[in-house]
């Protein structure tokens, strides 16, 4: 058998326990920005039983007019990091300019964008269960100038 | 009162440090390197999205901030991209397993922060990181080696309590964000909202059953620490059933969890699977069956310390 010397166990069992503590102190105190060590908080909010759910999206309108709709696909961006980072494209409607040109970067044939919007589906919910009903709110917009 | 101390460290110590066969430490090894390449390519290929993503929409993690790591360029994002890719696949082979290793958590920890840094963070790839972090440290490890090892048994050991953490603690972040209120809340509806497959729709209707399942989910969370209690089939087929609640998830609402599930085979008898070696002797009994290969036949079997077909 292979076995650890004194010193190897100690040094593994000390790197253990501070693991386990920032670990620990992460989940009772930390946030996201902390990863890896942060709470694993996936799916951890609780939302009202009648509280309508969100499905937000990102909407571009280019130069023929065309609705299109920007995905992880075609702009490189997450729903999950917009939604993460909604509040500074409301601060700054401008900051959506970027997404045009990640958009265009990535497909540089396309007609370019010249309006971008963040839009929220809003589904309701009834005794914590899907109604089918849903209504559209505009959150955000740029537009080129 | 000292002895009893002493007994309970000595007990402790004596889990943490479990013996295990190298093979198994070899073949979890192989197993989460070519986890790690599958992962650039198929289950996490979004990350290299983000080489176009203009840098003002990059947001540093607290350890972007402190090291500090650069702004994500194309250049940074496709050369980390290939660089991880080979290496990966280099190290899946079991060679120069501290150097490669080292290398492989580095580069997959950096990789990692640029994708977690654009305003989400995923939690589920905790397991993960720490076997990619323990592996280097067990050394070489040779595929059907039954030689007991402390440092083997060590590194499969924090990934296991990693796994555990990993729900253990997300039941105390639900009571942390979402209060006992979590339970009968509209968090499932929600998901499979945004998320859910034809199947999640077709149960979100059943009355009831959305909360059943929060409840059934924060229990097993707590109650996922008694693996370390249970032994043999008990703990396999505990197992199997982590593992089916993720395949339940992935039919309801498209999560998989992947680089959790590749982290927890840590809880499984890997060595038991020689998929190289079932090839070749598939392949010589293939050979040995084939006609006219009489000979070769004679020399499989003829040959010093081989076993004989059946």
């Amino acid at each position: 058998m292979n076995t650890l010397t004194p010193r190897g166990k100690a040094v593994r069992a000390l790197v253990t326990v501070l693991g386990a503590a920032v670990l620990l102190a992460g989940t009772l105190w930390g946030r996201d920005d902390h990863f890896p060590f942060g709470p694993f908080r996936m799916y951890a909010m609780a939302s009202g039983p009648d509280q309508p759910a969100p499905d937000t999206r990102l909407e571009g309108v280019d130069t023929t007019g065309a609705v299109v709709v920007l995905t992880e696909r075609n702009s490189g961006i997450r729903r999950a990091e917009l939604e993460g980072q909604q509040s500074r494209y409301a601060a700054e409607p401008a900051r959506l300019a970027e997404v045009a040109r990640a958009y265009a970067d990535r497909n540089p044939g396309a007609p370019g964008l010249v309006e971008v919007r963040i839009v929220i589906r809003w589904y309701a919910i009834r005794d914590s269960r899907p109604t089918g009903h849903y209504r559209d709110e505009t959150v955000v917009r740029w537009r080129a100038p | 009162m000292a002895s009893s101390m002493n007994g309970g460290r000595g007990r402790i110590s004596g889990w943490l440090f479990e013996p295990v066969p190298l093979a198994r430490v070899a073949a979890f090894r192989t197993l989460i390197y070519l986890f790690t390449a599958a992962d650039l390519v198929i289950f996490t290929p979004w990350v290299r999205s983000h080489a176009n993503v203009p840098g003002a929409l990059y947001q540093p993690l607290f350890i972007g901030r402190v090291l500090p790591l650069p702004t994500p360029t194309p250049a940074l994002v496709h050369t980390i991209f290939w660089a991880l890719l080979a290496l990966a696949l280099a190290a899946a082979t079991g060679r120069a397993p501290r150097a490669l290793g080292w290398t492989v958590f580095l580069l997959y920890f950096e990789w990692m922060i640029i994708a977690m840094s654009y305003g989400k963070v995923d939690h589920d790839r905790f397991g993960l990181l720490v076997a990619l972090a323990a592996l280097p440290t067990v050394g070489r490890a040779r595929h059907g080696d039954r030689t007991l090892s402390e440092a083997g048994g060590w590194a499969l050991r924090v990934t296991q309590i990693a796994v555990i953490c990993t729900y253990f603690l997300a039941a105390w972040a639900k009571l942390r964000f979402g209060g006992v209120g979590w339970v009968t809340s509209s968090v499932l509806a929600r998901a499979i909202i945004r998320r859910g497959t034809d199947f999640a729709d077709l149960i979100a209707h059943v009355p009831g059953l959305l909360i059943a399942a929060q409840l059934g989910i924060v229990a097993f969370e707590l109650l996922s620490p008694l693996i370390f209690v249970l032994r043999g089939r008990w703990r396999y087929a505990a197992i199997g059933y982590f593992y089916s609640f993720h395949l339940f998830t992935i039919a309801t609402i498209t999560i998989s969890f992947a680089p959790h599930l590749a982290a927890m085979t840590s809880f499984l008898p890997l060595e038991r699977l020689r998929p190289i070696a079932w090839l070749r002797s598939g392949s010589l009994r293939f050979a040995a069956a084939a006609p006219g290969a009489q000979g070769r036949r004679d020399e499989v079997v003829g040959a010093p310390g081989a076993k004989a077909a059946p």
